[in-house]
């Protein structure tokens, strides 16, 4: 398979870890263009169309994580203090979607790449460890926190609004 | 609600903008090529390392013997002195002697 059609095959999945991690699309791109770029520098090294997929959401994630952790180096909102999201309806709102979006983006940013993975990439906890090459137990505990938040912020919100 | 289904669908994957892959071709066709170095350039790496290294041993044995052989010369001379200075002390030693029983 030639590059282009590489970069096609994968380029909704590596811009959308690092939209989904960064919430900035223009930043997101660039990212997503420099993953391709060291891709096209290491193709030689990775054996198959496997290998290439979890290199491409292994390298995704490490750097869109040290781009969060740069960021985080300014004053930032943390969810605990982020402002609750408005006008949520349980289901099949798009604002429900957009409001999650933006509680996930205001997580930790080890688990805002455990919740992506887990999530957009539909990944098992091993996998997701063997990616951010940390222990599964360590993946397990987190998402089990991070969902405990993302629940308690999202029914806070329900509920203020009476629904 | 089914939290676990609403983040399925919120974080669904999403495309990059249309021109996407063109831009990183540009990039890729635009950034200098990093080729793996040939096998003859590992070689001649190898061979370099090699005769730094046999160089600097042969160079520290030359040291050693040049180093033993000054302190040979100075022994011999220091003995010289010595043996000088003994003969000088005997044949004083030797008019004293002479002088006496004259």
């Amino acid at each position: 398979m030639d590059f282009a059609s590489l970069v096609r095959q994968h380029q909704a999945m590596v811009f959308s870890i690092a939209w989904h991690m960064l919430r900035d699309r223009a930043v997101a791109e660039e990212l997503a263009q420099d993953v391709f770029l060291s891709l096209h520098q290491h193709l030689a090294e990775l054996e198959s169309p496997e290998h290439i997929q979890f290199w491409l959401r292994r390298v995704t994630s490490n750097r869109a994580l040290d781009v969060v952790r740069r960021r985080q180096r300014r004053p930032m909102v943390s969810l605990e203090n982020a402002p609750e999201p408005v006008a949520l309806t349980p289901t099949g709102d798009p604002l429900l979607g957009t409001a999650l979006k933006k509680l996930v983006a205001a997580l930790p940013e080890k688990s805002r790449a455990i919740v992506v993975l887990r999530y957009q990439e539909d990944l098992d906890p091993a996998e997701i460890a063997r990616v951010l090459g940390i222990p599964v137990g360590t993946v397990k505990s987190q998402l089990q926190r991070a969902l405990a938040l993302l629940r308690e912020k999202l029914s806070r919100s329900l509920g203020e609004l009476g629904i | 609600m089914n939290l676990e289904q609403e983040l399925k669908s919120a974080l669904r994957r999403q495309d990059p903008s249309p021109d996407f892959a063109e831009r990183v071709l540009a990039r890729v066709a635009a950034a200098p090529l990093r080729t793996a170095p040939r096998v003859s350039q590992v070689w001649v790496r190898w061979l370099a390392a090699i005769a730094a290294a046999l160089l600097l041993a042969a160079g520290g044995l030359e040291y050693r013997h040049y180093r033993g052989e000054r302190a040979k010369a100075q022994v011999l001379l220091a003995v010289r002195i010595a043996g000088s200075k003994l003969n000088k002390a005997q044949r004083k030693v030797h008019m004293l002697a002479h002088r006496s029983n004259s």
